[in-house]
């Protein structure tokens, strides 16, 4: 069973991304109204608007919170060509208790697209308080803050030149030290014509440059969001892709006598599991925080789950889609018990 | 064809128009909002759905275990697993050992049903329909367990199950020993008038009571006559297999053939016919088909049947060969179209199919307790290696416990106060738990703090990868839950150095966001992060230039070998020393420090003009404290740093008192040269 909390976002259009900081305490949500909200949970469990701002001068279309080792830090890309970076103050009037008043400032804006920029994502936190970016021209912008106590100063440290009409990007939360850097790009550019849409690059610390190590041949088909799953220590990577289903693939490094000389990596890409249970396309999928549940969302109205067995095999364990209101839920704490169809049952995981 | 999964509604106008997206929200929650992908080369208009109401929604699992009155279940069963993982690890896996801890669950199950009847009595509408329903489905998970108990923790010698199905059923089915027991209790005289007695009579025979149903016929009235007497003979005589009787199975066969002869010759005499109902006991007895197709309306289950059929046909019937015999009960009672969900799990058990068995008990709505522990004691006492018969290499068994650990522990993790004894679980997982714990500890919000820390050194090395993800995710609301967690990530094996950095740098990240240097600085040193401790040294030494005060005083001075962390701290933690040297009164060290500070070059730009400023006093002091070659020393810096523009106003006093001071120590210590 599951179980549902209504927080109304006070949005004045469709929201495009909601974003959980790293305890799931705050909210931040971002809409075509060119507003950003945070939002954040009392003791209570309730929920309260805490800042409320207009961002960018085009729809905000990702929001994405740093790692609190940074302070409280968002980034936000828009249609308005530009991503920013916005801090969080207390004020100099700290109220009674923890919470003094507080606002967010820009602290930096990122000008350097000139179309669209369509994903915004900070780098794992090993790497220091780094930002990619992607914009639909198709540029992957790598841009750094040297000194993490001064969030005014980013420099552009890699740009590199991907496929046109890129829409989203992710990096590879690993934790190993074994592997570099890694970013996966996918692009919705519709023509099959130009071949693989997902790419993966990688930093080598010799060449100091970004690298192009894989292009993923078996996916033509646009692709709208993808992401890697945190790695539990895994030799692997294990990347979820949205295209016209959904699609997990395992990316094994070989350590070939080539790779090594060249210091590229040279990865084995296997298809895990590929699900067209949404029967269209897929925009969004979206792992939980230990890897083992895959949620994606598709055109047909609905946020599929999926979860990995025992025997390394995936499988469908629920889903959820939205019908029409009986009597309007007013906002509060309380979850309140969500209505299941086909079978009363819980979910079977394995 | 594969099942379909459940489909859960979201009742929202705007989301069903516009269809949904998820993103995940630690640690065990999803958000999901009305969403409708646009392209950005599709210009950016307002949607079709402006203005509108967009709402956030988060879903959750229901979870049942996060119900205070199943704490104690969740608490207690932790205490037995963990002497399961003690007991294994210290020990050859011990079946008598094993089977105490099955009957440990098993008895926290039934505290906890106890519990819950207690609780029905006192509550009522909705609250006590779902209290009921916990009962319902806490019986069935007793009810599996047991039958799991007898056929694979307790594998009894040679097989021979079928004492300890009679007691499972006479556990499960009471309602005719309480019968029984009403009627000994009651009124004696004519007993057989009272309208149940015939049935618990029949009732006590079917579940192997055998001494009630003496009991209850010698207190029939006819009770002296041939028929009750014979009866009463011939069930004294009835051979019961017990283990600790001492007499072989082919004994015990040969005995009770003797005796089915015997009692068949007698019922074929006609020996009984005079009373009906003894009669029919005594072809009861004898498996005649025709008096169980009688009786067998006063089973409730195929499985109550099937122990009381197995007692007078097979009694040497041996656990392997249950299944065929379940089948035929449940064609017997024509329950086969409408197998509940207990009855295939309970059939599944009787055909030794452990892993229909623990597939089939993840849709009881416990939310994995069952299956967790379950599995895990199925594990340990080697009735999953099977599995790896199957796959050698793979090790699927453990996986399997594993993956069941890991959703288990995940799940606690969520909540609030659970989140140290979902720890317990994950540190049990072999390869991914250290992961999963790093990942979620850090995130856990901390609100209240009552679970005790007791359980920590059962940790294996490699079994750290789930913790390390967790860990980090415990939410920091007071400094008493951030230390309890500090000590969980250094507990034991754990050693997650990186998380405890980490932790600390956010809080140190915090209080510099709350204005508390202090408290920030303490953080830092904690995280050993030479960076920040560096700035926050440097914000010190600044606030000190502007305002001429020093703060935090007593934790600068007695920071110790901390100090190393960084060159600004060493500068700032000698600095202090300084002063509190200075105010001492003792000049003359005083002034040794600051000419030390001063040739070190490890003082900041910024910081010049204060350190030659605080030169002044020393020079004019009444004593002499500095030599003419410390002089020296402090007039070539003076010079050095003569282009600083904050100097300008002072450097003509620096200058004069410096000179001063050298003539006065010239001639001091040329007197002393002669």
């Amino acid at each position: 069973m599951f179980e549902v909390q209504e927080i109304n976002a006070e949005h004045k259009d469709l929201i495009h991304d909601v974003a959980y900081d790293f305890y799931g305490q705050r909210m931040a949500t971002c809409s075509s109204d060119q507003y950003v909200k945070v939002w954040d949970q009392n003791n209570d469990g309730k929920w309260s608007l805490s800042s409320s701002w207009k961002a960018h001068s085009g729809s905000v279309w990702k929001v994405t919170w740093a790692h609190p080792e940074f302070g409280q830090v968002l980034a936000t890309c828009s249609f308005d060509r530009t991503a920013a970076v916005w801090e969080e103050i207390v004020g100099e009037n700290p109220g009674p208790g923890e919470r003094g008043t507080r606002y967010w400032v820009r602290r930096t804006n990122l000008v350097d697209s000139r179309t669209s920029v369509t994903d915004v994502k900070f780098g794992p936190k090993t790497q220091g308080l780094i930002l990619a970016t992607c914009s639909a021209d198709g540029i992957i912008r790598i841009y750094e803050a040297p000194d993490v106590m001064n969030l005014s100063q980013w420099t552009l440290q890699h740009e590199v030149q991907c496929k046109p009409s890129c829409s989203c990007l992710s990096w590879n939360p690993s934790f190993s030290k074994i592997h570099p850097p890694m970013l996966a790009v996918g692009c919705d550019d519709t023509s099959a014509a130009t071949g693989g849409k997902v790419f993966i690059y990688e930093f080598s610390e010799n060449s100091r440059r970004w690298t192009k190590i894989e292009t993923i041949s078996s996916i033509t088909e646009p692709v709208h969001d993808l992401a890697f799953s945190p790695n539990l220590g895994r030799s692997y990577h294990v990347l979820a892709i949205a295209t016209k289903d959904v699609r997990i693939l395992n990316l094994t490094p070989v350590n070939d006598n080539n790779s090594i000389q060249s210091g590229i990596t040279k990865l084995d890409v296997q298809t895990a599991a590929q699900f067209e249970d949404h029967l269209s396309t897929v925009w969004r999928v979206c792992w939980n925080i230990t890897g083992t549940i895959l949620a994606s969302s598709g055109d047909d109205g609905y946020v599929r789950m999926f979860k990995m067995n025992y025997i390394n095999s995936w499988k469908s364990v629920a889903a959820l889609k939205a019908g029409l209101p009986t009597p309007p839920i007013s906002q509060t704490a309380r979850y309140i018990k969500l209505g299941a169809i086909s079978q009363p049952r819980e979910v079977p995981w394995h | 064809m594969e099942e379909l999964p459940p489909t859960y509604v979201i009742l929202n106008d705007l989301c069903r128009r516009a269809g949904i997206s998820a993103v995940c929200r630690p640690v065990n929650e999803f958000g999901v909002f009305a969403c409708q992908s646009k392209k950005c080369y599709h210009g950016d208009k307002k949607s079709s759905f402006a203005p509108a109401d967009a709402s956030v929604f988060n879903v959750r699992q229901d979870v049942i275990l996060f119900q205070p009155i199943l704490r104690k279940l969740v608490n207690e069963a932790n205490g037995t697993f963990l002497s399961v993982q003690a007991f294994v690890s210290s020990n050859e896996p011990d079946k008598a050992e094993l089977l105490q801890l099955s009957l440990q669950y098993r008895s926290i199950i039934r505290a906890c049903l106890e519990n819950l009847q207690d609780e029905i009595m006192r509550t009522k509408g909705a609250e006590r329909e779902e209290l009921q329903n916990f009962v319902t489905v806490f019986y069935s998970v007793e009810c599996i367990w047991h039958l799991c108990e007898i056929l694979f923790i307790d594998s009894p010698a040679g097989n021979i199950v079928l004492p300890h199905l009679l007691e499972w059923i006479r556990f499960h089915f009471p309602k005719y020993e309480r019968k029984a027991a009403n009627l000994l209790s009651g009124e004696l005289i004519s007993l057989e008038s009272h309208p149940d007695y015939w049935e618990t009579v029949i009732g006590s025979l079917l579940q192997g009571r055998i001494e009630v149903v003496r009991a209850l016929l010698r207190l029939h009235s006819s009770s002296s006559t041939d028929a009750f007497k014979l009866a009463d003979q011939s069930l004294k005589a009835l051979p019961l297999y017990s283990i600790y009787a001492g007499v072989s199975i082919t004994e015990f066969n040969l005995r009770w053939k003797h005796w089915l002869i015997d009692t068949q010759a007698k019922i074929d005499a006609k020996m009984f016919v005079t009373e009906r109902n003894v009669d029919l006991i005594m072809r009861l007895v004898v498996g005649e088909e025709t008096a169980w197709s009688e009786v067998q309306h006063q089973c409730e289950a195929w499985y109550e049947l099937l122990a009381a059929w197995l007692l007078y046909t097979e009694p040497a019937i041996k656990s392997f060969e249950l299944g065929q015999f379940a089948k035929r009960c449940i064609s017997r009672m024509g329950v086969r179209d409408h197998m509940k969900h207990l009855d295939r799990v309970l059939l599944a058990a009787m055909e030794m199919d452990i892993l229909q068995v623990i597939k089939e008990i993840q849709h009881l709505t416990e939310n994995g307790w069952f299956v967790t522990h379950l599995t895990d004691l199925l594990y340990h006492a080697g009735r999953l290696d099977t599995l790896d018969e199957e796959q050698p290499g793979d090790l699927l068994a453990g996986r399997l416990r594993e993956s069941f650990l890991l959703d288990y522990g995940t799940l606690l993790m969520g909540h609030n106060s659970l989140w140290q004894v979902g720890l317990t679980y994950l540190d049990n997982c072999p390869t991914d738990g250290l992961n999963t714990i790093e990942l979620l500890l850090p995130r856990i919000q901390l609100k209240s703090w009552q679970v005790g820390l007791t359980y920590l050194d059962n940790c294996p090395t490699d079994g750290l990868n789930t913790i390390e993800l967790l860990l980090p995710r415990i939410q920091l609301k007071s400094e008493a839950r951030i230390q309890k967690i500090i000590r969980e990530a250094e507990a034991g094996k754990r050693d997650l150095l990186q998380v405890v950095q980490s932790i600390c740098k956010v809080q140190g990240v915090i209080s510099l966001k709350r204005g508390r240097l202090g408290n920030a600085l303490t953080w830092a040193l904690k995280s050993q992060d030479p960076n920040f401790t560096s700035f926050l040294a440097d914000k010190y030494l600044r606030e000190y230039s502007a305002k001429g005060e020093l703060i935090n005083t007593d934790l600068l001075d007695n920071l110790g070998s901390c100090m190393l962390a960084s060159d600004k701290l060493i500068f700032l933690g000698k600095y202090c020393e300084f002063h509190k040297i200075y105010q001492s009164g003792d000049y003359k060290e005083a002034a040794a420090l600051l000419v030390s500070l001063i040739s070190s070059r490890i003082t900041p730009s910024y910081f010049w003009v204060t350190l030659l400023t605080d030169a002044i006093p020393l020079l004019e002091c009444d004593k002499m404290v500095l030599s003419s070659s410390d002089t020296f020393t402090l007039l070539h810096f003076l010079e050095e740093k003569s282009t600083l523009p904050e100097l300008s106003d002072k450097i003509d006093l620096i200058r004069l008192a410096l000179a001063r001071n050298l003539g006065r120590a010239l001639t001091y210590e040329a007197q002393i040269v002669q």
